[in-house]
């Protein structure tokens, strides 16, 4: 169908819309990041939306170099938050991958309890608010406050309602043949599983674990709670970059957002091929 | 090699009975066609014998062997699904070799087995390529040599031709019989393709609705069909059937089909079969052995519709009577014109009114 040049033009102005819409926040804090102080600072005067000095000055910061020009000296430098984003983020994936895989298989080919599937979601039907508090106490009582492995652990138990959701509808589309085929062939359930299945799965485990990391990588709220000294994580720590002299650090959290977007987005990169095939999954035409 | 013995066999799920005692005895090295509309039980009873579903009642036994509990790896079938089922993460050699790793065979063993059957399918050239890039006719060339591979004693395909195009189905066809000839397994094949059914197998095993209606050679249920389901599932286009009544005259016992006229008298033996006079009768006929007539008393029926199908013509005859001729191309017919037609007696079958079954066989029929 040929398409008519009003209509493209409308087309192509709606895709810019949503791109700016989408982009300047990004690029107005990459912008940030490359600012010295007086370009972002509140009392500042040159306040300027390009950075007419650039400078690393923000990220030297951040990484515990002080300077004279901010009267601040920061508690701790960025490295350790990064660290604990990143053990938790990894680790809270790797439980709900593997435990939601595991009882999204079982259950999209055993079928054994109906309600399960959607008593899972029961995790995230109240404000998490009022889950988290029972859980603080309880990861104080069990020792879990403030270790990265804690809140892994918390991560994995919260995003498994996605990991399993995304999984099963994978599971449940992939044609039973395929497994009945190897197990005909000889082959006991484990192998058709760890031969057959999973392999055949890879693009949907590679969504559903960037899927998962994101959820885990951006979350405040649960490690405002669970973590105050030793693992606070990437957002806790940027909440914290402010000042009562200087309000705000904000360059300084600009410089932390823009590291902190590096892993999802090199993620995203890496597994961008199986994304679409995680989309698209049906290998066999039916 | 392996027979196989079905006994009373019934599969239910929930309160739905897709099989209702099936009987059938397949002889070893057989090639054996369960053939029927979707819905008939047929790919059931293929998965009970593959093991993939548990019989509700009933047993199967592989020559003397009650597979009752038997796991499917334990059977020694191969099985080839109507969707490939093919591996697609591995690449062709990698499928081929599959069982025969799974049973643990020495390494060159298995080349050599991938090798040979990569040479029978001629697939020798793709065996490095990745199956996900395959068409789909290679594809189920590579499932069903996956599963010959480990020389089964029994071969079950599930409508293995039904995704293929219609060329490769022709080529498949020749193949898969080649196969069995050199393997000499027991081989049972379920599809709703009559075409595929009459030129493969030995014998066709007839399904409709969860009950096996007849079983025989191909000639046997094309021309003894034991009801009028067979008679009008067999055959392309498949018989036809008018309801008439029975009546006496100087000559001998006719059937009088209403509009279309009545019938030519009946052969001795035939009216000898009709216990009532009086009861309403299926009368059949092939399409194919229609004759055009002219006769005053010849039987006649509008022409609705035709189809040209090359060597032959369709003729659709009677308005919502699903009646049709099958005449060769040269003889000239003419959509709206009244076609007189007759019928040689050998060619005409009974079946009772209300049963469908084909009278002079209802004994036989249980």
């Amino acid at each position: 169908m040929k398409k008519s040049i009003p209509f493209e033009v409308f087309r192509y102005a709606m895709i810019a819309l949503a791109l700016v819409v989408a982009l300047i926040p990004i690029a107005w804090m990459a912008s940030m990041a490359f600012k010295p102080v007086g370009e972002w600072s509140a009392t500042g005067a040159d306040l300027t939306w390009w950075p007419k000095h650039p400078t690393l000055f923000n990220f030297n910061f951040i990484f515990g170099q002080s300077d004279t020009s901010l009267i601040v000296a920061l508690e701790k430098t960025a490295a350790k938050p990064i660290l604990a984003s990143l053990l938790s983020s990894i680790f809270g994936t790797l439980i709900a991958i593997s435990a939601g895989t595991a009882a999204a298989y079982g259950l999209s080919r055993f079928g054994a309890g109906k309600n399960l599937p959607l008593a899972l979601i029961q995790l995230r039907i109240f404000p998490p608010m009022a889950v988290m508090i029972p859980v603080m106490i309880m990861w104080a009582f069990l020792r879990l406050n403030d270790t990265w492995f804690g809140l892994a652990l918390v991560y994995g138990i919260v995003t498994l309602p996605f990991a399993f959701w995304l999984m099963k509808t994978f599971f449940d589309d992939m044609p039973r043949e395929i497994e009945e085929a190897a197990l005909v062939e000889g082959c006991s359930r484990w192998r058709v599983f760890t031969r057959i299945t999973l392999p055949m799965m890879r693009a949907p485990l590679a969504s559903a674990a960037l899927f998962v990391f994101i959820m885990n990588w951006s979350d405040y709220l649960i490690a405002l709670l669970l973590t105050s000294r030793e693992w606070v994580t990437i957002p806790v720590y940027m909440a914290s970059l402010s000042s009562s002299m200087t309000g705000q650090l904000y360059g300084a959290k600009a410089a932390l957002g823009l590291i902190a977007a590096i892993p999802p987005l090199v993620l995203g990169i890496a597994i961008q091929k199986h994304l679409v095939r995680g989309l698209t999954f049906g290998a066999l035409k039916q | 090699m392996s027979a196989i013995h079905l006994r009373n066999l019934v599969k239910r799920f929930g309160a739905f009975t897709a099989l209702k005692t099936m009987d059938l005895d397949i002889a070893d090295g057989e090639f054996m066609a369960i053939l029927g509309p979707s819905g008939c039980g047929k790919s059931t009873t293929m998965n009970m014998i593959a093991g993939l579903e548990e019989p509700s009642s009933g047993s199967i036994h592989f020559s003397d062997r009650d597979m009752a509990g038997v796991p499917m790896g334990k059977r020694n079938v191969g099985f080839v699904f109507q969707n490939y089922a093919i591996f697609t993460h591995m690449t062709v050699r990698q499928n081929l070799a599959y069982g025969p790793t799974m049973q643990r065979a020495q390494t060159a063993e298995v080349n050599k087995k991938v090798a040979e059957m990569a040479d029978f399918l001629q697939l020798t050239e793709l065996l490095d390529r990745k199956a996900d890039k395959l068409s789909v006719n290679i594809l189920q060339r590579v499932a069903i040599g996956r599963s010959a591979i480990l020389k089964p004693a029994i071969f079950l395909l599930d409508e293995p031709l039904s995704n293929v195009d219609a060329a490769f189905r022709a080529v498949m066809r020749t193949e898969l019989k080649q196969l069995q000839r050199q393997f000499k397994q027991t081989m049972v094949y379920v599809t709703h393709d009559q075409l595929e059914a009459m030129t493969m197998a030995d014998r066709i095993a007839v399904m409709d609705h969860g009950v096996l209606q007849q079983v025989g050679t191909p000639l046997e249920v094309y021309n003894n069909p034991v009801n009028t389901f067979v008679a009008t599932f067999i055959g392309s286009p498949g018989m036809n059937l008018v309801k008439g009544t029975p009546t006496e005259t100087k000559q001998g016992l006719r059937i009088n089909l209403g509009a279309i006229g009545k019938s030519p008298i009946l052969p001795p033996a035939l009216a000898s079969n009709l216990k009532s006079r009086n009861s309403e009768v299926w009368y059949g006929f092939r399409p194919e052995n229609i004759t055009v007539g002219t006769k005053a008393d010849d039987l006649s029926l509008p022409i609705t519709f035709t189809e040209r199908i090359g060597a032959r013509t369709i003729v659709h005859l009677g308005e919502g009577l699903s009646m049709k001729a099958v005449f060769d191309n040269e003889t000239p017919v003419t959509v709206g014109k009244t076609l007189n037609f007759t019928l040689k007696p050998e060619h005409v079958l009974l079946f009772d009114g209300t049963s469908g079954v084909r009278i002079g066989m209802e004994a036989a029929h249980g």
